[in-house]
């Protein structure tokens, strides 16, 4: 079974003692499993395990590790999406994290609706392989997201310790800077970008931007930094004259700016 | 759902519709060679690519961006002690995708020698090419690449005593287009040519140790952001409307920005037995920013005078942010398992710009701006977990977050400050309840909703008063494998004369079927529905709209379908299919008055690409690969985008 390649038994390789690297470990004795000649019921399999179990057996080691300090509350727990479900310890087709298959294609084989918006026209290159789903989520679970209200999105992982992951690659958008557009600070990019695929350039939520823009710019409600209502576009934007409805003509630091409060520039 | 089963696993690749190259056909179970003490196991797949587009280049870049050319399209090279203890490593594994210039190339390492070190290392490339499309009247066209590269590098792996090293770098490089409108909003824009060089680096050091049967590992970072894109244009220049009497004649402006962010991360992490279990994370980041900006136009304006202007800013921007989050975990008995998170986060902004602006119209003029933006909030959830019989499981949860967002802006002109200071509080209070139940052998049912209430919202698109409700049918038998999805999420936000509701409702069916050893199909629909109705006011010819209307409907339909044959034992073929529509739809409600609104409420289009691949095992050793692929674009808002493409490969697969 080439075991040897396996990072489980890398650590059976450490000097380990048997009971706590080596098969024992995870199967449990198997005296009477080898007396049976193989019989699957004499030993721990983890195909005839239920969810909760493979995941309190492979917590018995894994549940100190850094990434997995929210598996308890993640969503894949709640929907009883256990260990080996994604990851393959004997037959992994991945060089890292043992997985079964090709990240893309484990997370498709479950959210079938996301594979439909990474199938559109403007996407992140998830199904081009440079961008992988855990860039931005983490599968065993995150904290509650610092970048925005409340608790979701849920399985989001923050970049560079406390930011949105939108941010690691998106590295111009990070600033600070001297003035903030409070919508990106305060919603997040989501507030106007939909994140896996869009027909709409750049992933905007809208196809034509002055739309998206209006939608929030409309003065009404107590809504804005100032608490009055979000600043309505003024008379000399005349909607009716095609050059006003393209807002990021002028606006060109729309995601916040140095030179200009109203991000001329 | 207790496992995969194994023709599940087969099936998955299928699933997908990653582009044709490389290969997912291997020569079979690669046991490797023998080199001393080490195994080697060697895959590469080299091969040429075709192209051709006919219709619109710019967007087949856009959307798809493969070209021609010999790739080494795929690589694997992994070398293993075989007992644990090799000279200088253990482990040695390198991997490799679209290495020569394939738009999307990518390489992975990772070296460890047990007790001692492992090394990990990962880089990416993303060529993206953007003509612009709708944004600014498609004139910010970019071509630019995006690198990525992750250094970690770990002494001790395997004790209790760790110590970590890290370095990651993201640059974009390359041309693109920007605008600038120059002296007022009745004159004109003009477009500018930039180089973007952006670059931002980390570097960080951490320990990870045991004390007291707790785990601490922490983390010290400090990143360094560095850009510099000058912008310029050459020449004359009559501007977007060519009718006007304004015309730019020269521009240039420089704009450095740097700055460091240092930051601290902290977690701890404590399992009490098996009864419950505690973690935190803490972090701190200080971004500080600083900026100059030199800009000088010489232009006619709009009443055809001669304008010069330079424009000098120069400032800092600060922004603090502290998180922290807790984690319990309780188990009072085996089937009950309940956690409660805590997580606070403060974020204070900074910004300090002083503005100068020189003119041979209005001579000089002086502005010092100080903005401040801080957010404080609190989330606290509880959620819990029960396994209430061997074939229903039960879960719920309910959380409440507070934040509090403080602003100043602040401007101070010479002898004259105006400033305006807010602090206003938001709520949100939600519920989350789910169950699975698997009422026979194979079949599972799985039902989640969640409700909330929010009690002032910052922007009027935000959640107000939500709600979601999900249903997913899973049936396995044999080898046959059906999926039945649908959700629904709705959002009511209303203040005066705004109101916003969005409602997106999704269903998906899929099916995976291994009729034969030598036949495996899969077949996968989506339908995603959404729709808003947003209340907006704007200005068209000089008459006010209030209480107009934005409406956005999008219907898409989406398509998989793969099948997968194997003709003998040499031969293997997989055909795909990827069809995404979107046919817009109709509005109960009144579109806004202006006309420019209708066209821009709905989006049809349709993405299709049908794809086949060939291979066939040579030797033992080698395949043969050859695939096509093909991709239509078609959309209504604007034709000249549409295009029809294909890509072609031919390919080598050599594995020992």
């Amino acid at each position: 079974m080439d075991f040897y390649k396996n990072p489980h038994g890398r650590v059976a390789q450490a000097g380990s003692p048997p009971e706590t690297a080596g098969c024992e470990s995870c199967h449990g004795p198997g005296s009477e499993h080898i007396a049976g000649k193989g019989d699957k019921s004499k030993i721990t399999a983890f195909s005839l395990l239920p969810p909760a179990q493979v995941l309190a057996a492979c917590l018995r080691c894994h549940a100190e590790s850094l990434g997995r300090m929210q598996i308890r509350r993640s969503s894949h727990t709640q929907a009883q999406v256990a260990c080996n479900q994604c990851h393959s310890i004997h037959k992994a087709k991945t060089p890292r994290s043992l997985l079964a298959r090709e990240q893309r294609e484990l997370c498709y084989g479950c959210h079938s609706n996301i594979r439909a918006q990474f199938s559109l026209p403007v996407k992140h290159r998830v199904n081009e392989g440079v961008v992988q789903c855990t860039d931005c989520h983490n599968p065993h679970g995150a904290a509650a997201p610092a970048w925005t209200m409340g608790q979701r999105p849920r399985m989001v992982e923050a970049a560079l310790g406390n930011e949105e992951p939108c941010l690691k690659c998106h590295i111009d958008k990070r600033g600070p800077f001297a003035f903030e557009h409070p919508a990106v600070r305060v919603g997040g990019c989501s507030s106007c970008h939909v994140p896996h695929g869009s027909a709409n350039a750049r992933l905007l939520r809208r196809p034509a931007v002055f739309t998206l823009c209006l939608e929030c710019h409309n003065g009404a409600g107590d809504f804005g930094r100032q608490g009055d209502g979000i600043q309505q576009t003024p008379l000399s934007h005349n909607m009716a004259n095609p050059r006003f409805r393209h807002c990021t003509t002028c606006h060109v630091r729309i995601h916040g700016s140095n030179g200009d409060q109203r991000f001329l520039r | 759902m207790k496992h995969l089963p194994g023709f599940l696993v087969f099936l998955l690749p299928l699933a997908a519709q990653p582009p044709a190259a490389p290969s997912t056909e291997t020569v079979g179970r690669a046991r490797g060679e023998d080199f001393g003490n080490y195994n080697l196991v060697q895959s590469y797949e080299l091969g040429v690519r075709f192209h051709g587009v006919g219709g619109s280049e710019s967007k087949y870049r856009s959307d798809v961006n493969y070209g021609n050319g010999v790739r080494l399209l795929a690589s694997r090279f992994s070398m293993s002690s075989k007992d644990g203890s090799g000279k200088f490593f253990d482990e040695l594994s390198i991997w490799t995708q679209g290495l020569g210039n394939d738009p999307y190339q990518s390489a992975g390492l990772r070296a460890h020698k047990n007790h001692w070190w492992r090394y990990d290392m990962l880089w990416r490339s993303n060529a993206y090419f953007n003509p612009g499309l709708a944004v600014a009247a498609g004139q910010h066209a970019m071509d630019t690449e995006r690198r990525l590269q992750d250094h970690e590098f770990t002494m001790l792996p395997q004790s209790r005593l760790k110590f970590l090293f890290g370095f990651s770098q993201s640059s974009q490089q390359g041309p693109a287009l920007s605008t600038t409108n120059l002296f007022d909003v009745r004159d004109d824009e003009y477009l500018l040519f930039t180089d973007v060089s952006r670059r931002q680096r980390e570097f960080w050091v951490g320990n990870e140790f045991k004390v007291a049967g707790i785990k601490v590992h922490w983390i010290r970072s400090w990143e360094r952001y560095v850009e510099d894109s000058p912008l310029r244009t050459d020449g004359l220049q009559q501007g977007n409307n060519t009718a006007d009497r304004a015309a730019l004649t020269r521009f240039s402006r420089t704009e450095p920005y740097s700055g460091r962010t240092p930051g601290w991360r902290v977690n701890i992490l404590k399992q009490g037995r098996s009864l419950w279990g505690i973690s935190g994370r803490f972090t701190h980041s200080a971004g500080r920013r600083r900026f100059a900006f030199d800009e000088s136009a010489e232009a006619t304006d709009r009443g055809g005078a001669t304008r010069s202007r330079q424009i000098l800013v120069g400032g800092d921007a600060l922004r603090p942010v502290t998180t922290g989050h807790l984690t319990l975990s309780i188990f009072p008995t085996g089937r009950l398992t309940i956690t409660n998170h805590s997580g606070f986060h403060n974020t204070r902004m900074e910004g300090n710009a002083s503005y100068a602006e020189f003119s041979n119209a209005s001579l000089a003029f002086d502005r010092v701006d100080f903005q401040f933006l801080g957010i404080r909030s609190y989330t606290n959830a509880t959620d819990a977990n029960f396994q209430a019989a061997r074939r229903l499981q039960l879960h719920g949860g309910y959380q409440y977050s507070t934040r509090a967002i403080r602003s100043v802006e602040q401007q101070g002109f010479t002898g004259f400050t105006d400033r305006f200071e807010t602090r206003q509080e938001n709520r949100v209070h939600s519920g989350l309840f789910g169950f699975r139940l698997q009422p026979f052998g194979g079949m599972t049912l799985a039902v989640d909703g969640e409700l909330g209430r929010q009690d002032r919202p910052f922007f009027p698109i935000a959640e107000k008063d939500y709600h979601g409700l999900s249903v997913r049918a899973v049936y396995r038998r044999s080898s046959l494998w059906l999926s039945a999805a649908a959700r629904s999420a709705y959002n009511f936000n209303s203040a005066g004369i705004s109101t916003h509701s969005a409602r997106a409702r999704t269903y998906s069916l899929d099916a995976s079927w291994q009729a034969r050893d030598w036949l495996a199909l899969e077949a996968g629909y989506s339908k995603l529905h959404s729709g808003t109705v947003s209340g907006i006011a704007y200005f068209a010819s000089s008459s006010q709209f209030s209480g107009a209307r934005s409406l956005w409907v999008s219907n898409i339909h989406a398509v998989n379908l793969a099948a997968n044959v194997s003709l003998g034992t040499r031969v293997s073929l997989s055909l795909g299919l990827s069809r995404t529509e979107d046919r817009g739809g109709s509005f109960p409600a009144a579109p806004s008055p202006e006309s420019a609104f209708a066209p821009a409420q709905q989006y049809p289009m349709l993405f299709q690409s049908p794809s086949a691949r060939l291979s066939i095992k040579l030797t033992e050793k080698i395949r043969w690969n050859a695939g096509y692929q093909y991709y239509g674009y078609r959309e209504d808002l604007s034709r000249s985008l549409n295009y029809r493409a294909y890509n072609a490969f031919s390919s080598l697969l050599w594995t020992f």
